[in-house]
């Protein structure tokens, strides 16, 4: 008797308030969305931001949210959208959180409240698997800065890959080794492969054993290891007996810190070729000071390749991301700062805020010299069939005056690999 | 009589009021919360029939949600078995499960009990992302969005999944009336208000919570599964972590330890409240809406033990004043 | 058997930092029979402390030991008088989701503070060792692990040879009965729960160089911990050293010979293990 008082309350309360709920918002919405598409003049056009800023992942989604911000704050310095008589773009940020649950619903919300007509996405692989279909749904385009293989394989038509793809950068850092061998008649053939058991760790070194095998290297160790581990002794342990000469390792922010430690204190040095990330991010410069110089790493982008010195529209933005941010822009706040501005340029040509216009546009446009689309290696973006910006590549960097340079490959490099430095 | 009359009506009004909302609001976020509130009312209660019914506080039950999901997934992206029947097999892989964890485990009393359901949670976790071939590894798995498919449980609108899992809700609700009824009920009552008492009394304790967790991870399993069609998309860190059981037992505990009604009351005030703060502080301050969480935890444990739904019972309804017949289980 | 020897090696210094998170851990439980889901918690407040600590006073890790651990034990008796005290007596449902609710405050609370970003503190003892022959022993590790150590031995002294011990044995015992006695059960809660945090304080400050300093860091070590404490026997504080020695040397082992992957595997089994077999601990005393 009494559960059924108490039930009939509780179902009472979650139908008037969603009948309220849904009622307000249904009125409002109607008109709004009549008058988008065809208007020539807007005041105002929202952009979506979906990224972790909180859990697991926040400290990367932080570096999103700045590349992103920054894009939007230099469009509207310049005058908005001007082919929408300078319409000014407000960035509706959205935490999806760390969880691809509430990742999708984090995404819907904000496409049921918000007109955007188009999103910067999460350089979080998970979540971008999670919430792409949603954008497909509702038809509104997203550019995506992570770099699971899978994101661009699913048939959508809305969503665009502009970074490389998980196995490429397991082949830049065995290019890059066969390179050094070449050049400086180096012989280092035995290779420890050590991955951490995540997302990104399982994405980056998939095939990479092979890869390596088939340029002629010995893999010594082929290893996985817990993410967010506490003791990287036994790992360096099993590194030091495999006498490996050069070490690809890939791991985030604490693992890499241990790893790096505990190889001192071991005193062990193979040439170690970071898979990123932890090797890349400032974090790691905070932790090492200056002593951090020498060490080189891939990444999926680096803010100052070639085709970034030679168009000073780009490298102005990457100085005014320092100077703002108080931290060099890195492989996350890099292409999201692109992909933002590939979107103004899109409403800019086609003079429309239609999200399927703003899609077309994308899918058919080289972003070459002159454009935003330089920012990603080698110097233009060009969305294949998929939405996979296919020509692109990871670059190696090596940590010099305390910020990473681009040093390979050599149509991207701008800095000489220093080799006293190495260790 | 009429009174009895008067609230099964009631029900039966507001079930279809629920129903019409899809008709009313074409509001995909809206009913994508309120879709999110059945499941982990389903969810909660499912968590009840060990966690509540029978005081075994279980953080670990994203062992079975996970074995349910990633079954489901495994069936339908390998063997293109339709998730429909893979719901099934899933739930039946999550009761194997509760086999194996309940049948040592409930030997243990209090935060022993808790601290080995942790445990096997831990060591699933650790079993999904070791076996990448098979789970994907930390990459997780993914089910393809190819478009409208009633038999793949796919759907372009979340009013199709908004029905499915309302219907489930109902079904658990109904079940979970049918079991609290039963004997299987009146014994697990005997063993939270008392568990000596109630085996010097002849009740086979070990075998009715047995029962309880059998029927807890079954629920579970087929929630996962459908969990995994919702989302179309499971990875251990999201389906297989801690952060998961300790979702699905505050639903329940929020709203209302053992009590059928209490997870519903649960699920809408945890996920409105999340909601709302997220909406409200956005990005602007991260973290702002957990903290909230955190804080509203603590609160609802120091001042209402037995749940909001105690708060239901303050109110004066017509005719006989309602009795408490929620009772804080205390041990 | 080179391996064999540092593996262990290896594993005996991680266990010394996971006894030091246990100790307390175990000390709260033994007395108050109360599963603390926060310590880890706890944990990282100690590093943020010793993280802004050394920021302002730029004092150095070693010194800070002797200033954070006191400003825990406060914080510690602060949250016992408002939180934890509440909860005394009450079913264990209620203690562990009170901590489990006031671990995803803290936790959240730092991220809105601090950012989810990862900071450091500069020292130069963390990639310092000594080197015996062909093994290596981390110096930061040892410190903890002596540190660990002395606090065990002094934990025990407290506990078997002071009034304020025979207090707490009285009331871990039975609270009436310490009534009884003359001996207020509150305070000596208080006391014991200030120390327990107290202890997880000190081991934030000596494991800083290891570690980044993070919201998310306490999260590193609360399973872990965990399994120390059931396997030391809950409230033994002995056992606690022990138990986190022998989970450090398993994982090590397991990681060197059969798989890194499954190290932690290993670590769970051992711990399932325990609960049914030997339910007060490996030890075999009954807790405190």
């Amino acid at each position: 008797m009494t559960s059924k008082r108490i039930l009939s309350a509780v179902l009472a309360f979650i139908t008037v308030s969603s009948l309220v709920v849904g009622c307000g918002t249904k009125k409002t919405e109607q008109p709004a969305a009549g008058s988008t598409p065809e208007a020539p003049k807007v005041a105002e056009i929202k952009i979506a931001f979906f990224n972790p800023l909180s859990g697991s992942n926040g400290d990367a989604g932080k570096q999103d949210l700045d590349g992103v911000q920054l894009a939007v704050e230099d469009i509207n310095n310049a005058g908005g959208i001007k082919a929408l008589g300078g319409a000014k773009i407000k960035l509706v940020v959205t935490d999806t959180t760390s969880e691809p649950k509430d990742a999708v619903s984090a995404v819907e919300r904000t496409l049921s409240n918000e007109k955007v007509v188009a999103a910067i996405g999460p350089g979080i692989s998970n979540i971008a698997l999670a919430i792409t279909p949603l954008l497909e749904k509702n038809k509104v385009p997203i550019i995506v800065n992570a770099i699971n293989d899978g994101i661009t394989e699913q048939g959508y038509k809305y969503t665009f890959q502009s970074t490389p793809k998980g196995g490429n950068f397991g082949n830049t850092q065995v290019e890059f080794l066969k390179y050094l061998n070449a050049t400086y008649n180096l012989g280092l053939k035995d290779v420890a492969i050590v991955y951490e058991n995540s997302a990104y760790g399982e994405s980056t070194s998939k095939g990479s054993m092979e890869i390596a095998k088939n340029a002629g290297l010995n893999v010594v160790l082929y290893q996985s290891y817990p993410a967010g581990f506490t003791d990287a002794s036994s790992l360096v342990t099993a590194i030091k007996n495999s006498k490996a000469q050069v070490l690809f390792p890939v791991s985030y922010t604490n693992d890499a810190k241990l790893i790096i430690n505990t190889m001192k204190q071991f005193q062990i040095s193979p040439l170690i070729i970071g898979g990123g990330a932890g090797f890349l991010w400032p974090a790691i410069y905070k932790e090492m000071g200056d002593s951090v110089n020498g060490l080189i790493s891939v990444g999926s982008w680096n803010w100052d390749s070639k085709a970034i010195q030679d168009d000073s529209n780009l490298s102005a933005a990457t100085a005014r991301f320092e100077k703002k941010y108080g931290y060099f822009m890195t492989e996350h706040a890099g292409p999201e700062y692109a992909a933002t501005m590939l979107v103004a340029q899109a409403m800019e040509k086609t003079a429309s805020a239609d999200p399927t216009k703003i899609r077309d546009y994308l899918a058919a446009t080289e972003f070459g010299k002159g454009t935003f689309g330089g920012f990603m290696q080698p110097g233009v973006t060009k969305y294949n069939e998929k939405g996979w910006n296919s020509n692109v590549h990871p670059v190696m960097i090596q940590w010099q005056g305390g910020k990473p340079r681009t040093i390979y490959p050599a149509a991207d490099a701008v800095a000489k690999l220093q080799f006293e430095a190495k260790k | 009589m009429l009174a009895r009359w008067g609230t099964r009506g009631l029900v039966v009004l507001l079930i279809a009021a629920l129903a019409a909302i899809p008709f009313v609001t074409d509001q995909q976020y809206l009913l994508n919360t309120i879709m999110m509130i059945f499941l982990f009312s389903a969810l909660g209660i499912a968590w009840n029939f060990i966690g509540g019914y029978a005081a075994q506080l279980s953080l670990g039950h994203a062992v079975f949600l996970s074995l349910g999901a990633y079954t489901t997934i495994i069936l339908y992206t390998r063997y293109h078995i339709s998730p429909i029947f893979g719901m099934f097999v899933g739930a039946a892989v999550a009761m194997v499960a509760a086999l194996i964890i309940g049948y040592p485990c409930f030997r243990l009393r209090g935060p022993y009990f808790t601290l080995s359901t942790i445990a096997f949670g831990e060591i699933l976790r650790i079993l999904l992302l070791h076996y990448v071939n098979f789970t994907g590894g930390a990459n997780g798995l993914l089910i393809p969005y190819k478009g409208q498919s009633a038999w793949n449980l796919q759907f372009d609108s979340k009013a199709a999944y908004y029905y499915i899992v309302l219907f489930m809700l109902i079904a658990v609700y109904m079940f979970g009336k049918l079991i609290t009824g039963s004997r299987i009920g009146m014994y697990l009552q005997a063993i939270r208000d008392d568990q000596d008492a109630a085996e010097s009394l002849g009740v086979k304790t070990h075998n009715v919570k047995l029962v309880a967790l059998l029927i807890s991870a079954g629920i579970t399993g087929i929630m996962g599964a459908m969990y995994a069609c919702v989302i179309g998309f499971v990875d251990p860190g999201s389906v297989g972590s801690i952060t998961m059981s300790i979702q699905i037992a505050l639903v329940a505990i929020v709203g209302g330890v053992g009590t059928l009604a209490g997870p519903i009351v649960g699920a809408a005030v945890v996920t409105g409240l999340t909601e709302a703060t997220n909406s409200f502080f956005g990005a602007a301050r991260t973290g702002t809406s957990m903290t909230l969480y955190g804080a509203l935890l603590m609160i609802i444990v120091l001042t209402r033990p037995a749940g909001l739904i105690s708060l239901v019972e303050l109110i004066k309804w017509p005719k006989k004043p309602a009795k408490a017949n929620v009772e804080v289980a205390s041990r | 058997m080179l391996t064999v020897v540092q593996s262990i090696i290896n594993g005996l210094m991680i266990g010394g930092i996971y006894a030091l998170v246990a100790v307390g851990l175990t000390l709260i439980f033994g007395v108050m029979g109360i599963v603390n889901f926060a310590q880890g918690e706890f944990l990282m407040a100690g590093m943020f402390i010793t993280w802004l600590l050394n920021k302002w006073l730029h004092l150095g890790i070693y010194p800070l030991f002797f200033v954070v651990t006191p400003i825990m034990l406060l914080f510690g008796w602060g949250i016992f008088r408002t939180l934890i005290t509440r909860v005394i007596g009450k079913s264990d449902i209620y203690q562990i989701l009170l901590t489990l609710g006031l671990s995803i405050f803290l936790v959240n609370g730092a991220i809105m503070i601090w950012g989810p970003d990862y900071q450091s503190i500069p020292n130069t003892v963390k990639q310092a060792a000594w080197h015996l022959g062909p093994f290596m022993i981390p110096v930061a590790r040892v410190v903890a692990f002596l540190v660990a150590a002395a606090l065990v031995v002094v934990l025990e002294i407290i506990i078997n040879r002071t009034e304020m011990g025979r207090a707490m044995r009285a009331t871990a015992e039975s609270a009436e009965i310490a009534t009884l006695l003359g001996i207020n059960p509150r305070k000596t809660f208080a006391l014991a729960f200030a120390i327990g945090i107290a202890l997880a304080g000190a081991a934030g400050v000596l494991i800083s160089p290891l570690f980044y300093v993070y919201p998310q860091v306490g999260g590193l070590f609360n399973n872990t911990a965990f399994v120390v404490v059931v396997l030391g026997g809950m409230g033994d504080v002995t056992g606690a050293m022990f138990g986190g020695l022998l989970i450090g040397v398993v994982e090590a082992l397991s990681a060197t010979f059969i798989s890194l992957d499954l190290a932690q595997l290993g670590v769970y089994v051992i711990f399932i293990l325990v609960l049914f077999l030997r339910p007060n601990g490996l030890f075999g005393r009954s807790g405190s």
